[in-house]
């Protein structure tokens, strides 16, 4: 049921109280504090301040979807989840996992990321707005922008708001084999030898090609050497901003909607 | 010469129905002499100069475009970073992690393989699970292992001579480098010094696999070198790994072996001072494994800028007066010159961006910029943790005098963290977070290897982890870690030749001639590629 993520994650968190069965016995406030200072080196660019997610899903949940317990966390760190584009950790000492195990583990009682917003009428703005023209959401919409199945999970709140109304500054990271690390979406116009333009987004990119979709859906594939001129717009996004086009209500409601998304593991 | 070159040059000599290769003991004195057959790969480098060059032209900048697929044979899964030999008919390659199959170099079908055994819990903190290839000398194929043995197996069967344990893993120890033969003996390094090694160079003896020597790249109390560590136990921990192959010269009967970063990788609290043998080169007697000089690049490192990459012997003109120079790409983003038999600097230039030094004095040691040190909080430095270069092998043309390397350049936020020796454990205190994606940048540049300075380059997308290769084609093969393999003029870097391999390239290009046909080939992904001309 995808509306009740928020009434569902209180029945969680007041069940189990405040994670204090993953919470480590012996963790003591000095390693909760060693834990944060290593988490504000590592792991906040990604996961955000105070593990309230970003790029990176929020971890100030009681439960952690790849982590049910402190030896799964750790086991986390230190293999990573490539496939999702955590990287493997191999650095910390077993003291050092152990504290940012703490730490981690007393987020859902010290942080938490307040959703104000109504799903169910976030859902209707979503529809409203015509966001499924892009973005495959519960198996339906369109193709051209990134699904959004499971971006309530993957996700932080914070970073779903920027995305919505600055979306250039929120454009994710690509997992595709060969352009991991990149930017994905990136606006990007090529001027073929014929004085063809096609303007579009990166799919991906080596040293000698280039993949490109238009907004129409076509794929278009350039050898570099064969283009008259390449043009990216790094930290622009062909997706408008609805910071005009929404209310702050509205905002709120939707942010509300995206986060319930995939979030019923 | 057995290749008349001028014939190779200009007809590919017609595939005969059948075909035989008399398999010739590998001599040590064919060691020396490899560039005098441009139609095998016989050591790890190509020549004890290591310039990774083929002398071979049949495949040149007029005719590269028309390239195809010759074979191709699949491997084990895992990363390949390996350089074939090639030797009468025989390919030995390196599968992960440490397997050696020999390849029929007409077919691509294997003649033999051998695998050792590697048990479950190997530790390998210092690297992916790898082999970057084998030595061969007189009819023996040499091969580390990552369970930290060296094993010399017959190279027609690959029936095994003998197996010895050089250090063993459960103190971290293991190795993924090729050996490198000389003369009656095979010379190793190790890998570890994130678990808190003391790094070695060793000599096996290699007919009977007895250790003739073993040298410390760290020194024990009272040794040379002892007074640039503090007085407690640091030394015991103090790292200087020996994992990529060294250089040598003959002539001057000098080994030349680089080492890796002092222990803990980033946290230099216990163990003020220069650290020697650590982040250097050293120059040795390879008969009794004395130090005769050295250069350390990187004192007091704290970055993890290791110093091994590969170091190429060349000879030119400086000031007007011949000289035997030796040069390196340090992971530290500066590209040294030294004069080899003395081991003299003479000049050093970046390669790459760098913001940790002001600038480097007269005997080449760098005065560090303040507020670069790994921190808590993470301080942001030029070059990455993994450096402006590293183990894969740049190459050196003498028909154009330029060094080619691929360089990556990229920043980290170096960390500092605590350090803890347990045996067996990492021992780092700290590590790095990578700045990534579109501002990180892979590139191939060219230097005048007599100065540094930059000639031509070319841009990849990503920094890359592929080796390069230049020829006598006048071209420099090399690849991307988004799958390109591709050749590039030597002189101008124009791109002449490309193909997408499907899998990231960390391979390292080597050239061979069959029954008078040039081939380049090369890892891509789990495959190995062979190319050649219709």
């Amino acid at each position: 049921m995808r509306h009740e993520w928020i009434r569902t994650s209180l029945v969680v968190l007041l069940v189990t109280g405040p994670a204090a069965a993953q919470g480590g016995q012996d963790a003591s406030a000095t390693d909760i504090e060693q834990g944060k200072a290593i988490f504000g080196g590592a792991c906040v660019v990604c996961h955000g301040i105070d593990g309230g997610g970003a790029m990176a899903p929020p971890l100030n949940r009681p439960t952690l979807q790849s982590a049910p317990d402190d030896a799964a966390l750790q086991m986390v760190i230190k293999e990573g989840i490539p496939a999702r584009g955590m990287p493997r950790v191999r650095r910390f000492t077993d003291n050092e996992l152990r504290q940012l195990a703490a730490y981690i583990r007393s987020l859902p009682r010290t942080s938490r990321t307040p959703i104000t917003g109504n799903a169910t009428a976030g859902a209707a703005v979503y529809d409203r707005m015509g966001c499924a023209a892009c973005h495959i959401a519960q198996g339906q919409g369109g193709s051209f922008g990134p699904q959004l199945t499971n971006i309530g999970f993957a996700r932080g709140p914070e970073y779903l708001r920027q995305a919505i109304v600055e979306p250039g500054a929120a454009l994710p990271r690509s997992a595709v084999m060969g352009l991991r690390g990149y930017d994905e979406y990136v606006p990007i116009q090529v001027v073929a030898r014929d004085g063809r333009t096609v303007r579009g987004v990166r799919v991906n990119e080596d040293a000698f090609t280039l993949q490109v979709r238009e907004q129409s859906g076509a794929l278009h594939s350039f050898r570099k050497a064969d283009v008259r001129s390449i043009h990216k717009e790094p930290g622009a996004s062909l997706m408008p901003s609805y910071r005009t086009r929404l209310s702050s209500t509205e905002l709120d409601d939707l942010v509300a909607y995206l986060a319930s998304l995939g979030d019923a593991q | 010469m057995r290749i008349d070159r001028t014939a190779l040059v200009a007809t590919a000599v017609a595939l005969a129905a059948v075909v035989a290769t008399p398999q010739a003991q590998v001599t040590y004195t064919r060691l020396v002499r490899a560039a005098a057959e441009p139609q095998n790969w016989l050591t790890y480098g190509g020549n004890y100069k290591s310039q990774r060059y083929s002398p071979l032209a049949e495949i040149n900048r007029q005719n590269v475009a028309r390239l195809k697929l010759a074979w191709a044979y699949q491997t084990r899964a895992g990363l390949n970073e390996t350089s074939p030999i090639v030797a009468d008919g025989v390919m030995y390659l390196t599968e992960p992690p440490s397997t050696v199959t020999a390849l029929d170099v007409r077919t691509g079908r294997p003649l033999w393989t051998y695998t050792p055994a590697i048990p479950a819990d190997v530790i390998t903190f210092s690297s992916p699970q790898v082999n970057r290839g084998v030595a061969i000398l007189d009819d023996t194929v040499f091969l580390g292992t990552i369970a930290g043995h060296l094993i010399a197996l017959d190279a027609r069967s690959g029936g095994l001579r003998w197996d010895v344990l050089v250090e063993d893993n459960k103190g971290g120890y293991y190795l993924t480098l090729a050996p490198l033969a000389l003369d009656g003996q095979v010379i190793v390094g190790v890998s570890g010094a994130e678990a808190g090694i003391r790094g070695f160079i060793d000599a096996y003896d290699a007919k009977t696999g007895a250790r003739r020597w073993r040298t410390y790249t760290v020194p024990a109390p009272g040794e040379a070198g002892s007074d640039t560590w503090p007085k407690n136990d640091a030394w015991k921990t103090g790292g200087g790994s020996t994992w990529l192959t060294g250089s040598y010269d003959p002539d001057l009967n000098l080994l030349y072996w680089t080492t890796g970063n002092p222990g803990p990788d980033w946290n230099p609290d216990n163990r003020p001072g220069d650290n020697l043998y650590t982040c250097a080169l050293l120059a040795m007697d390879p008969s009794s494994g004395a130090i005769k000089w050295h250069f350390q690049f990187t004192p007091g490192d704290m970055h993890d800028w290791d110093a091994n990459q590969m170091v190429i012997l060349f000879e030119a003109p400086i000031n007007g007066r011949e000289r035997k120079l030796l040069a390196q790409a340090n992971r530290n983003a500066f590209y040294y010159l030294l004069d080899r038999a003395t081991g003299e600097f003479i000049t050093a230039t970046p390669f790459s961006k760098q913001t940790w030094a002001e600038r480097l004095d007269a005997k080449g040691r760098p005065i560090r910029k303040p507020g670069t040190a790994p921190s808590v909080d993470g301080t942001l430095v030029y070059p990455h943790i993994q450096g402006a270069a590293n183990w894969f092998s740049p190459s050196y043309s003498p028909r154009t005098g330029l060094f080619y390397q691929s360089v990556r350049e990229m920043s980290a936020y170096f960390f500092k963290g605590e350090a803890k020796f347990t045996r067996g454990a990492p021992f780092v205190g700290g590590g790095g977070r990578a700045v990534t994606g579109d501002e990180a940048l892979g590139v191939v540049r060219a230097l005048d290897a007599t100065t540094g300075k930059l000639k031509w380059e070319f841009p990849l997308l990503s920094p890359g982890w592929a080796s390069l290769m230049a020829t006598a084609g006048d071209l420099v093969f090399g690849g991307t870690e988004e799958g390109n393999l591709f050749a590039l003029d030597a002189e101008t870097g124009k791109p002449l030749w490309d193909i997408q391999a499907g899998g990231a390239v960390r391979g390292i290009p080597v050239s061979y001639a069959v029954d008078g046909k040039q081939y380049v080939a090369i890892t891509a992904g789990t495959t190995l590629f062979t190319f050649a001309l219709p």
